[in-house]
């Protein structure tokens, strides 16, 4: 489903250089559940937006379903994430001036699909994550792990294959970061492939497989 | 996408708030200086109806000299008339073609009333001018047999008289009791420069024993100069001692007319620029702030599968929806114009001037929009949405 080669990422700015990623190799399989761990700075985020397409590895080959990236041009690049992915932040990234079913619908607009259908999707994927009377509501009225499982349901609306999260549980209580760990699984039971970025070891041990990086390199 | 935009604009308003009444006031002061230019070009578009090139007036003055007033002045007349030089003559009052004198008064027709421009003229203002009628003919004094003074109007005067009954043969009077017999219609008499709105206009005979009516038109012939100039002044004063004698050439004064209507025009359209010139800057300043505000945004729609394109156009979009809103609150004051005809102008000038006004509200705020959009959509997305 998603497989790295020879992966390395170098941010140059003015003055420095750094090697956020160094000969990344990776192979996640259709319905794992991956965790990556390692210390702040390590390369986790970087590694997870060259998986999500948010970013391009300085060298190296990235496949998602099977696809090879390198030269897709933005218009490609842009539907292979509305189709196949759906991001999870450890901040939530929700839109404010928006209703949770606004913000929960905001895939869709980037693909055809008419009101009522991105409403009913919308409708369907709060119900998942057990929001469903919290549709009118406003992400400031919201607690941590309400907003976060607004995110999830916005990030399986589409209903893609793979779900990266950063962090999803990092600006959550422990009780707030298994009801959403316990969603994340469920998704995986039903068949998405994830790979979840994370501080905590006991989450890392429910997962299917744990990836460790150091300083960019991965040493697990 | 759009109606999203209209969620987003909306749930935003109160942030949008001051926007909204800068692009609101804009829209108004544009209408405005629209509906002004709009009002003059149409104007100018309107013929003049008379010809003014090698016009000269010639404005006399009896001052103290009060015996035989008319006798003098139809001596003069008849004397223009014997230079070479001289096409035509007529004898008319004050307000003459550009000058800065008018006159108006109110005159019935079978309980109609109306207000027209009013001219005293002799029998050959039509020729001096170039003038054809378009009905019936120009007066003679031979006309004024009857009780009643020859009279022409002008076509507007027409329309708002009769309407679509024959104006010819036809009396006029007014609340005195003077009466007139419509002798003749013209086209149009813009007498005051092509900026003067077509008005109606009614011409009465000139009558030879009139003491005070005493500007002279002379059509002169091509290349008269102004050596004829002097010596027509210098043979009419030995013939009105101490009367004072004024030419006039109408091409000149009719640039001054021209300029007393461009300057105000001209004065406003440059406040109008400042006023725009200064929202626009606010509006780009203001959208700048707003992007980098938004980068977290950006960055989510952009992993969400947003194309580049896509956030250029959402936000050109949600400056349009903006702009649209603001606009929908100024046309509920600018329709009020035609709808209750201010200033009595023809309802399709406020028509064009909305419509003119709001192509241009629309280009402006792209304008300022398109390279704050743009940087938008430049953002990498794995930039945007990185957190320490
Ligand atoms: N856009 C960027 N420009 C320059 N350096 C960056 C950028 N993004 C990340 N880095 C650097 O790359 C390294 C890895 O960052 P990141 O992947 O965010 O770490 P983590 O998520 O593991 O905390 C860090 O040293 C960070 O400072
Ligand atoms: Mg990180």
């Amino acid at each position: 489903m998603i497989k790295l080669q020879h992966v390395e990422k170098v941010y140059r700015t003015s003055a420095i250089e750094t090697l956020a990623l160094n000969n990344i190799n990776l192979d996640v399989q259709k319905g794992e559940f991956v965790s990556i761990m390692g210390p702040s700075g390590c390369g986790k985020s970087t590694l997870l937006n060259i998986i999500g397409l948010l970013d391009e590895p300085s060298r190296g080959v990235v496949e998602i379903g099977g696809r090879r990236v390198e030269k897709y041009r933005d218009r490609e690049l842009a539907h292979l994430r509305n189709e196949k992915l759906g991001f999870i932040f450890q901040s939530f990234h929700l839109i404010n001036d928006l209703s949770v079913l606004d913000n929960v619908e905001i895939p869709l607009l980037y693909r055809s699909s008419s009101a009522r259908q991105r409403r009913a999707l919308a409708q369907e994927a709060l119900e998942k994550v057990g929001l469903s009377n919290r549709m009118k509501h406003f992400p400031k009225q919201l607690s941590g792990g309400q907003k976060q499982r607004v995110a999830i349901a916005r990030a399986i609306v589409g209903k893609p294959e793979i779900i990266l999260a950063d962090e999803p549980t990092g600006n959550l209580d422990s009780a707030m970061g298994n009801e959403i760990l316990s969603i994340l699984q469920n998704l995986n039971k039903d068949g998405a492939t994830i790979v979840m970025v994370t501080h905590d070891d006991a989450m890392a041990k429910k997962t299917h497989r744990l990836i460790r990086l150091f300083d960019g390199t991965q040493v697990l | 996408m759009l109606r999203h935009l209209f969620k987003l604009t909306w749930n935003k308003k109160k942030t949008h708030a001051l926007l909204i009444v800068e692009i609101w006031a804009s829209f108004l002061v544009l209408f405005g200086l629209a509906s002004l230019i709009i009002f003059n070009a149409r104007n100018y578009l309107e013929p003049l109806g008379f010809a003014y090139e090698r016009v000269w007036a010639i404005n006399l003055q009896n001052n103290q000299d009060t015996t035989d007033v008319a006798e003098k002045i139809q001596q003069v007349v008849r004397h223009l008339g014997t230079y070479a030089e001289v096409e035509s003559v007529t004898r008319m009052g004050s307000n003459f073609p550009f000058a800065a004198s008018q006159m108006s008064n109110g005159v019935k027709y079978n309980g109609t009333h109306s207000m027209m421009n009013f001219y005293t003229v002799d029998e050959n203002f039509a020729r001096t001018l170039d003038i054809t009628p378009l009905a019936g003919r120009w007066y003679q004094s031979a006309d004024s047999v009857g009780k009643h003074r020859p009279a022409v109007i002008n076509q507007k005067a027409r329309e708002k008289l009769f309407g679509e009954e024959n104006p010819l043969g036809k009396i006029l009077n007014n609340d005195g009791e003077n009466t007139w017999k419509v002798v003749g219609v013209i086209g149009n008499y813009k007498d005051k420069a092509e900026f003067m709105e077509n008005k109606p206009a009614m011409f009465e005979l000139l009558y030879a024993d009139d003491r005070w009516n005493s500007t002279l038109l002379i059509k002169t012939k091509p290349g008269t100069d102004a050596l004829f100039e002097a010596r027509l002044v210098k043979d009419v004063t030995a013939q009105l001692k101490g009367w004072s004698v004024e030419v006039d050439h109408l091409t000149e004064s009719r640039t001054n007319q021209h300029n007393l209507t461009l300057i105000p025009v001209l004065i406003f359209l440059i406040i109008c620029s400042f006023l725009l010139v200064n929202v626009a800057l606010g509006l780009f300043g203001i959208l700048n702030l707003n992007i980098a505000k938004r980068k977290d945004e950006i960055g989510l729609r952009r992993a969400m599968g947003a194309t580049e394109r896509a956030v250029k156009q959402q936000f050109l979009g949600e400056i349009w929806v903006l702009a649209t809103l603001s606009m929908l609150l100024g046309l509920l004051f600018t329709v009020q114009f035609p709808l209750l005809h201010v200033f009595d102008v023809a309802s399709g000038v406020y028509l064009l001037a909305m419509v003119a006004s709001v192509v241009i509200i629309y280009l402006l705020v792209t304008l300022c929009a398109w390279y704050p959009s743009r940087q938008a959509a430049r953002i990498q997305p794995a930039v945007a949405l990185h957190e320490e």
